[in-house]
């Protein structure tokens, strides 16, 4: 099927693939993780749907899933790079939207351009039609699936550099909410898991209304009331949240320098007592600075629901420091909503509305939880609640007029002349804040005790100095006010009641949600792990014979998403990760996602391996251990079967064998292997292969140049194993120097040499002394020691024709010194070169002199 | 950077003779999905899932192993390190469960000294097969003091209690131990494992 209208089968009717483009994922270490991209368009509206694939080329749409959909709107970016060096893609693309962004590379092409031509006239469209365009039908899609990569992308990108940490925090804050993140530092698994709760926070919390009161007073330095119930208790039902904040509590200096006094202990009974005593409350945080002191309290019942409370302190006086004026705040989360209460008290004086503005900037900026990771500011907040003292006044109007319009209750025309209310509405000061409307008297200024304007001589015009402000969804403000019954200072103190929406979260739904993302990241990271098919795990090698090579394939094909390294591993006790008779090649290799790698077995028995397999010690059968990095292991079994050959069999079994061995049954072979028959039969005095091969020898080449020195053809082996195995009535086979070479290796591949493994040393240190070798001899098995005169014998008469062939006696000595005295397995590779070539000359000092003496008192004492 | 995202890493391991349902025991476990298809398990592959218990997030890593008695000698070498195995048998096969007894033999010889056992009597749903009463399943438990249960990984019986039975009782004597943070470190002691783990 055609990928567009299996792309149509995924997508819900009407909503039509505009155009398609595969790309990779780049983000360094999974080079090849393709998506799917598809541009969607439905009633001109245009969204960007990212696919990953669980089969290539999908073959039906349930082979897709929808990993994002982005509206192509207003948010909406695509940069697009070409022509990079770095990558196999010709093009880089970036593209980012709301909680979204994704770096990927493309093969550039006639479709590639299609795709983004068809890209930028959406993004026109939008541009044209964007008043008109509903994205509503986008939402239709279930996008649940977490696609880890994407995940961790944002997350990477978290890590990378800080300027992207806060584009990743920047788009979970974009959707307002935010999470309880701890002091803890955060492995991508688990900020994965924290970004999939945030987006699905609506399935697992209710929104539930709470009350939030704010309270701020001036007090200028005064000592407590007794009660401040006129203020802290005026509404009769008790409210969730009490936020409380206070400006010049204290104006001593020893507040001023140390930041000490006794005001502050002095209040907070006093505010502790004025509470509503129909709720019953508890103390969450209070934070002061000089005069400033923020004091927050919790209905005992929701504290369980209070978490991650901080504070900060920020002095904006002098030098940009001193805490005379500033900010304290207490944020915390409640449920699963976070707030934080901003207490100010901003710089004075009737002109200065500027420096007024500049220490809000100030507070904003510099107020930080720094115990998060990353650390919040106040706009990091679902809900802020800012209060205080800001000290905006009257300007434009003298206070006579000011005077006369608020008794009159006439707040509106007053209120146009508000510094706060003209610098927020002009966009300098408290963006994004709202406010209520005022309907009570300035709180400021008035001669302390009483309700009487400011008589001093200043005559300065009433102003609405302490303020309350909120930011955030959901809020609704229920009292703004000022409580003028309290007279102690020259400010009011104001109140307001707020009726904020809370994300409370449902437990079960919760746990639910939690678990569903669990198994998701399991699933993701299950399906993450190497994967890899073999394409067959019984290897079979048939009729495997004595030197030569078979070659078998195996195909590993990594299926899985990641590239996947496999290695060949040891297994139990073995020391090498295959049989001697048996080479991998690669035993080690890389595989991309999607690609394969082959790999070639090869057994070869040879003389190393034949006499094992010709006795039952070893068999054609291995297990290997394919191991994935981080992955699976994967158990590949090597069976076969060996034709049994003359090679490899004991000089001893040979002798006794009067026909071809084909026609010899295994199991008698292995027993005469084991010394485990009870042949009847007499035994030739030297194997009939070996008095094949040199009666061939004698008649075709002794005066052949070379011979013993010249290798054979391969080939010619093969033919003369056969017919020394099968027993056929033709002529041997092969050129004399094929039989010659076949003759050593017939001697080379027994289990024991000529002279056993047990007498090596003993005939090593006897090579000076003829006579010795001669007693070492006649002590051999009556086989070897046949076998040994015999060939001597015939060697002698070899180089009787030294003017014919040219051979020299050392080199003949030297080559069959080397197999009647092999050394032992073991020892060979453990002998330096210095060793090997003094125990070189010994063996051929050894055979020399049977080559150069006559051995009839030696062949008389045999049965031949 | 600290990086924990579990508190505890726990290597369980399954055992059992061939077709028993150990890869669809674990199958189910992990993905919550039975298929019917039988695919021998030709070699070891493990599947990770991640449980709360007691407050802990715990990080499971179930290796499945090969039944053919041919791999017998090579899987026991991975037994070395699991801290809980599970010993699956067939409840329509008779010599399956007679090879429970030699598995035990296997793990005494093979697996940790403080391992932690369940036996499962896995395809209960196939009453009407049945060959091996619970009894005789719960009476070589007793004798060997395991946990049973019997199971069926297509009716998705009992699958969940099995593993969080079994893990609960590693958690219940492990309290003090610590995490293993990096996740990497499971290949690498996998590796040593299996080239020091000379029993055999």
């Amino acid at each position: 099927m055609e990928l567009s209208a299996i792309m149509k089968d995924k997508l819900n009717a009407g909503d039509n693939v505009v155009a398609l483009h595969e790309g990779v994922l780049l983000q360094g270490w999974s080079p090849k993780a393709h998506r799917l991209l598809a541009l969607v368009e439905r009633n001109l509206s245009f969204g960007l749907f990212v696919f990953t694939t669980s089969r290539n080329p999908p073959q039906a749409f349930t082979d897709l899933t929808i990993n994002f959909v982005v509206p192509i709107d207003s948010d909406f970016k695509c940069d697009i790079d070409s022509l990079s060096a770095e990558s196999n893609s010709d093009i880089y693309i970036n593209l980012s939207a709301r909680n979204f962004k994704l770096f990927m590379g493309m093969d550039s092409g006639h479709e590639t351009n299609h795709f983004f031509n068809e890209l930028s006239r959406s993004m026109d469209l939008y541009l044209k039609n964007q008043q008109t365009l509903d994205f509503q039908w986008l939402k239709k899609y279930n996008i649940n699936d977490i696609d880890l990569e994407l995940g961790l992308m944002m997350n990477i990108n978290g890590d990378n550099t800080s300027n992207n940490i806060i584009t990743a925090n920047m788009a979970v804050a974009e959707n307002d909410i935010s999470f309880p993140t701890g002091t803890q530092t955060l492995s991508s698994r688990e900020s994965v898991i924290q970004r999939q709760m945030i987006l699905s926070e609506e399935q697992y919390t209710n929104a539930q209304n709470f009350r939030i009161y704010i309270g701020t007073w001036n007090v200028n330095g005064q000592p407590t009331l007794s009660s401040l119930n006129d203020w802290l208790t005026c509404d009769s039902e008790p409210p969730d949240i009490y936020a409380i904040g206070f400006q010049e509590l204290d104006l001593s200096k020893e507040a001023f320098l140390f930041n000490d006094s006794p005001r502050e202990e002095e209040w907070l009974q006093a505010v502790t007592k004025s509470l509503n005593s129909k709720g019953n409350y508890k103390k969450v945080s209070l934070v002061r600075l000089v005069g400033m002191m923020l004091i927050v309290f919790v209905k005992n019942k929701h504290m369980d629901h209070v978490k991650n409370v901080a504070t900060d302190t920020v002095g904006t006086g002098i030098m940009g420091k001193l805490g005379n004026k500033g900010g304290v705040a207490v944020r915390m989360d409640f449920h699963n909503t976070s707030l934080c209460f901003v207490n100010t008290h901003l710089a004075a004086h009737v002109e200065e509305y500027e420096r007024r503005n500049q220490d809000y900037q100030n507070i904003c900026s510099r107020m930080v939880f720094s115990n998060f990771i990353p650390p919040k500011t106040v706009k990091d907040h679902n809900q802020v609640y800012w209060f205080g003292d800001l000290n905006y006044r009257i300007t434009e109007m003298d206070a006579i007029s000011v005077k006369d319009l608020v008794r009159k209750n006439n707040f509106k025309n007053v209120l146009e002349a508000d510094q706060l209310k003209q610098q927020h509405r002009a966009g300098n000061v408290f963006k994004g804040y709202k406010e209520g409307s005022i309907n009570f008297l300035p709180t400021y200024k008035y001669d302390p005790g009483t309700n009487d304007w400011d008589s001093s001589e200043k005559n300065r015009a009433p102003a609405w100095c302490d303020r309350i402000l909120w930011r955030g969804n959901s809020i609704k403000q229920l009292a703004y006010r000022s409580h003028p019954n309290l007279l102690i200072s020259d400010h009011k103190p104001v109140s307001a009641l707020f009726e904020s929406e809370v994300r409370v979260v449902d437990l079960t739904k919760y746990r639910k949600i939690h678990e569903h993302i669990m198994k998701k990241l399991d699933k993701a990271e299950n399906e993450y792990l190497p994967q890899v098919m073999v394409d067959n795990t019984e290897i079979i090698f048939h009729n495997v014979k004595f030197m030569e090579p078979q070659l078998k394939e195996l195909t590993v094909a990594n299926t899985g998403q990641v590239p996947v390294q496999f290695e060949f591993i040891k297994k139990l006790d073995d020391s090498t990760y295959c049989k001697e008779w048996l080479r991998i090649e690669p035993f080690m290799s890389f595989i991309d996602p999607g690609e394969k790698c082959d790999i070639t077995l090869e057994v070869l028995i040879d003389k190393k391996s034949a006499y094992k397999m010709i006795s039952g010690q070893d068999k054609l059968y291995d297990i290997l251990v394919l191991h994935l990095d981080g992955g699976k292991d994967i158990f590949i079994t090597v069976t076969g079967n060996y034709e049994r050959s003359c090679f490899g069999c004991s000089l001893e079994t040979l002798c006794y064998l009067k026909v071809p061995i084909k026609n010899i049954p295994f199991g008698k072979l292995m027993e005469l292997e084991n010394n485990k028959s009870n042949m009847t039969s007499d035994p030739y005095p030297v194997p009939k292969e070996v008095w094949y091969l040199v009666d061939h020898l004698y008649r075709h080449g002794l005066k052949q140049e070379h011979l013993f020195e010249h290798s054979g053809l391969r080939s010619e082996f093969v033919q003369i194993r056969n017919w020394l195995d099968n027993g056929t009535p033709d002529a041997l086979p092969g050129s004399v120097h094929s039989v010659a070479e076949a003759l050593l290796i017939l001697l080379d591949s027994t289990s024991e040499p000529i002279i056993p493994y047990n007498l090596h040393a003993t005939c090593l240190s006897a090579v000076s002394y003829y006579s010795q070798c001669k007693q070492i001899i006649s002590q051999l098995p009556e086989r070897s020691k046949n076998v040994f005169l015999y060939l001597c014998a015939f060697l002698q008469e070899l180089l009787n024709h030294v003017n014919d062939n040219k051979l020299d006696v050392k080199t003949i000595a030297s080559v069959f010194g080397e197999i009647f005295i092999r050394d032992p397995p073991r020892s060979r590779s453990d002998k330096s070169g210095h060793t090997r070539t003094s125990m070189s000359r010994k063996k051929t000092n050894f055979v020399y002199h049977f080559l150069v003496n006559d051995q009839s008192d030696l062949i008389i004492n045999t049965s031949f | 950077m600290a990086k924990k995202t579990y508190d505890l890493l726990f290597k369980l391991l399954l055992i059992g003779d061939s077709g028993v349902g150990k890869t669809c025991i674990l199958f189910r476990f992990s993905d919550d999905a039975f298929t019917t298809t039988f695919i021998s398990t030709i070699g070891i592959d493990f599947k990770i899932k991640t449980v709360e218990l007691q407050g802990k997030k715990i990080k499971l890593q179930i290796w499945d192993t090969a039944g053919q008695e041919r791999f017998h000698t090579i899987t026991t070498s991975y037994y070395r390190g699991a801290m809980g195995i599970m010993l699956v048998y067939d409840i329509t096969n008779e010599k399956s469960f007679e090879n429970i007894v030699k598995w035990l033999r296997n793990i005494n010889e093979h697996a940790n000294e403080d391992v932690e056992k369940m036996i499962l009597g896995n395809k209960c749903d196939m009453d009407d097969k049945r060959v091996v009463g619970k009894s005789r399943g719960e009476g070589i438990a007793r004798e060997h003091n395991i946990s049973f249960l019997e199971t069926s990984a297509k009716a998705n019986i009992n699958i969940e209690k099995a593993f969080t039975d079994l893990t609960l009782s590693i958690l219940n004597k492990t309290p003090g131990r610590e995490p293993t943070d990096v996740p990497e470190k499971i290949n690498i002691d996998r590796k040593s494992d299996r080239l020091s783990n000379r029993c055999c």
